[in-house]
C-alpha cells in the first residue's frame, strides 16, 4: 500500500507518541490527520491540525504525520507567509490518477501489457493522419472536430 | 542428431514471409492467433534444442551436476563441433533463460502496479475516468479488467467516438490480449528470430480490436476517426519518437487505413495466394521445427540410456 489511506496499514507497530496514553499505528493517525484535513474548510496549519486532534499529539509527531503524507503525495503543502499551511490533495480519482501517471511515466515497455488505444506519432504520420481524416471527414466539419457529428 | 539438432534454432525465419503479409490478408483476430501458435511451437521447440545442445556442452565442465554418464564420448560426439557449440548452447541458455524471467517479471509487475493504483476506484463499473491533463487510454489486464482513460482523451474525443474507444479497450479485455503478447514477447526472448512475429503480434491485436469496436458501434469510419483523433492528440502532448523521417507509415496511419477501407473476410486466404503460401511456410517450418527438436531429443535420450550403466 502506497498510501496510509482510510485502512491503517501500521498495525500495532505505533509511532508510540510519548506518555503512557493508547498507542496507535501510524496508519490509524495518518487517516487521523487527513480526516481532520479533508474536513478543515481550508488550507489550515499544523498547529491547526494538532488542535482539532484534541491537542493530545506532540507538535513534531503531526509534523512528522504531515511530512509523510506529503512524500506520500496525500497532501499538498503551501507557504503563507513565514508558516505553512496543509490540505489534502487527494480525493480517490486525484490520487489513482497520479499513481497512474507515475507508473507510465517509469516503466518505458508497459506497452506490451497494458493495450493503449494509440502509440506515438511521428511528424510524418501526423501528416498521413491528417489527410486521413480529411478525406474521411464529411465536407460539413472536414477542418477540425467541427462540434462532432 | 547431427546438423539436425540446429534446426529448430534457425527455421523461426521461415515465419518472417506470414509476419509481414497477415497485416493485409489475414483477419487480425486469426492473425493474431496464427502468428501466437506458431511463434509459441517454435519457442518451445527452440529452447528444447538449445536445451540439448546444452546438456552436451556440459560434459566438458568438470564437476558438473549432471550425471557423469552424460560426458560420454559418444554422446558429445552426436554434436558436431560439440565443444564450441556446448559452450555456445550454455550461455545461450542461460542468457534465454534471464531474458524470459525478466519480462514476465516485467509484466506482473506493471499489471500488479496498476491493479494497485486502481484499487481505490469504485468497482460498479469496468471504465475509470482519471483527472489527467496528459491523454491516454489503456486497458488494464486483471480481476476485474478495467479500461484507464485519461479526461483529457475523454475530452478530445465526441461522444460516438468515446463509444468507439471504450468498445477498443473493452475488446482488448474480453479477448485476453495481453496473453497473446505476453507469449510472443517471451517467444521473441527465446529466439531473436522471432521478433517481427512479435510486432506483428502487437499490431494485430490492435486491428481485432478497432474491428471489433467498429462492430459494436456499427461504423468502420467514426471508428477511424476516434483512432486517427486519439492518436494526433497524443501526439501533441507527448514526446516526438525519433525514428528515421524517411520510416514508412507507423501502426497508427494503417490501422486508420484499413479501418476506412472494406473489412476483411473472416475466411482463410487461398492456399495459391502469397499469404496462403506463407503461411504454408510458416506452417511447414513450425511442423518441422518440431519434428527436428523431437527428433534429437529422442536421439539424445537414447544415447543417454545406453550410456547409463544402470
Amino acid at each position: 500500500m502506497e498510501l496510509a489511506g482510510p485502512e491503517p496499514d501500521g498495525g500495532d507497530s505505533g509511532d508510540g507518541e510519548e506518555g503512557g496514553r493508547r498507542r496507535r499505528g501510524q496508519g490509524e493517525l495518518a487517516t487521523e490527520v487527513l480526516t481532520v484535513l479533508h474536513g478543515a474548510p481550508g488550507p489550515v496549519t499544523a498547529s491547526w491540525v494538532q488542535e482539532q486532534l484534541g491537542g493530545e499529539l506532540a507538535y513534531t509527531t503531526v509534523m512528522t504525520i504531515l511530512s509523510r503524507l506529503l512524500a506520500k503525495q496525500a497532501v499538498v503543502r503551501s507557504r503563507v507567509g513565514r508558516a505553512y499551511v496543509w490540505s489534502a490533495a487527494a480525493d480517490a480519482a486525484g490520487l489513482t490518477a497520479r499513481r497512474m501517471r507515475r507508473l507510465l511515466d517509469t516503466e518505458p515497455d508497459r506497452d506490451a501489457v497494458l493495450a493503449s488505444f494509440v502509440t506515438a506519432l511521428t511528424p510524418e504520420d501526423e501528416q498521413v493522419l491528417r489527410s486521413l481524416l480529411n478525406a474521411a471527414d464529411p465536407p460539413q466539419d472536414g477542418a477540425g472536430r467541427g462540434g462532432g457529428r | 542428431m547431427g546438423f539436425f539438432v540446429f534446426l529448430p534454432l534457425v527455421l523461426p525465419l521461415t515465419s518472417w514471409p506470414i509476419a509481414r503479409l497477415a497485416e493485409h490478408h489475414l483477419y487480425p483476430r486469426n492473425a493474431v492467433r496464427l502468428l501466437s501458435w506458431i511463434g509459441v511451437t517454435m519457442a518451445v521447440c527452440s529452447t528444447l534444442a538449445l536445451g540439448l545442445l546444452f546438456v552436451v556442452g556440459t560434459a566438458q565442465i568438470p564437476g558438473n551436476p549432471l550425471p557423469d554418464s552424460w560426458s560420454d564420448p559418444e554422446i558429445r560426439t552426436a554434436v558436431p563441433f560439440h565443444e564450441e557449440v556446448g559452450t555456445a548452447a550454455v550461455v545461450g541458455l542461460v542468457t534465454v533463460l534471464t531474458a524470459c524471467s525478466r519480462s514476465l517479471r516485467r509484466h506482473l509487475r506493471i499489471r500488479a502496479r496498476a491493479q494497485r493504483a486502481l484499487a481505490p476506484m469504485p468497482l460498479d463499473s469496468d471504465l475509470v475516468v482519471l483527472p489527467d491533463p496528459e491523454p491516454y487510454a489503456y486497458a488494464v489486464p486483471g480481476v476485474p479488467g478495467r479500461v484507464v482513460v485519461s479526461t483529457a482523451m475523454m475530452d478530445s474525443l465526441d461522444a460516438d467516438e468515446q463509444r468507439a474507444l471504450l468498445a477498443h479497450e473493452r475488446s482488448h479485455l474480453l479477448n485476453r490480449h495481453h496473453r497473446f503478447l505476453l507469449a510472443a514477447q517471451l517467444a521473441s526472448c527465446v529466439n531473436p528470430f522471432l521478433r517481427p512475429l512479435q510486432k506483428a503480434v502487437g499490431y494485430a491485436t490492435e486491428r481485432w480490436a478497432d474491428e471489433e469496436a467498429a462492430g459494436s458501434v456499427g461504423d468502420r469510419r467514426l471508428t477511424a476517426r476516434a483512432v486517427a483523433r486519439a492518436a494526433l492528440v497524443t501526439r501533441s502532448a507527448g514526446p516526438v519518437p525519433s525514428f528515421a523521417s524517411f520510416a514508412a507509415p507507423g501502426p497508427v496511419p494503417r490501422r486508420v487505413t484499413a479501418l476506412l477501407s472494406p473489412a476483411l473476410g473472416e475466411s482463410w486466404p487461398p492456399p495459391a495466394s502469397p499469404a496462403g503460401l506463407a503461411a504454408m511456410v510458416a506452417a511447414v517450418g513450425t511442423a518441422a521445427s518440431a519434428v527436428f527438436a523431437l527428433n534429437a531429443a529422442v536421439a539424445l535420450l537414447l544415447l543417454v540410456k545406453a550410456a547409463t550403466p544402470w
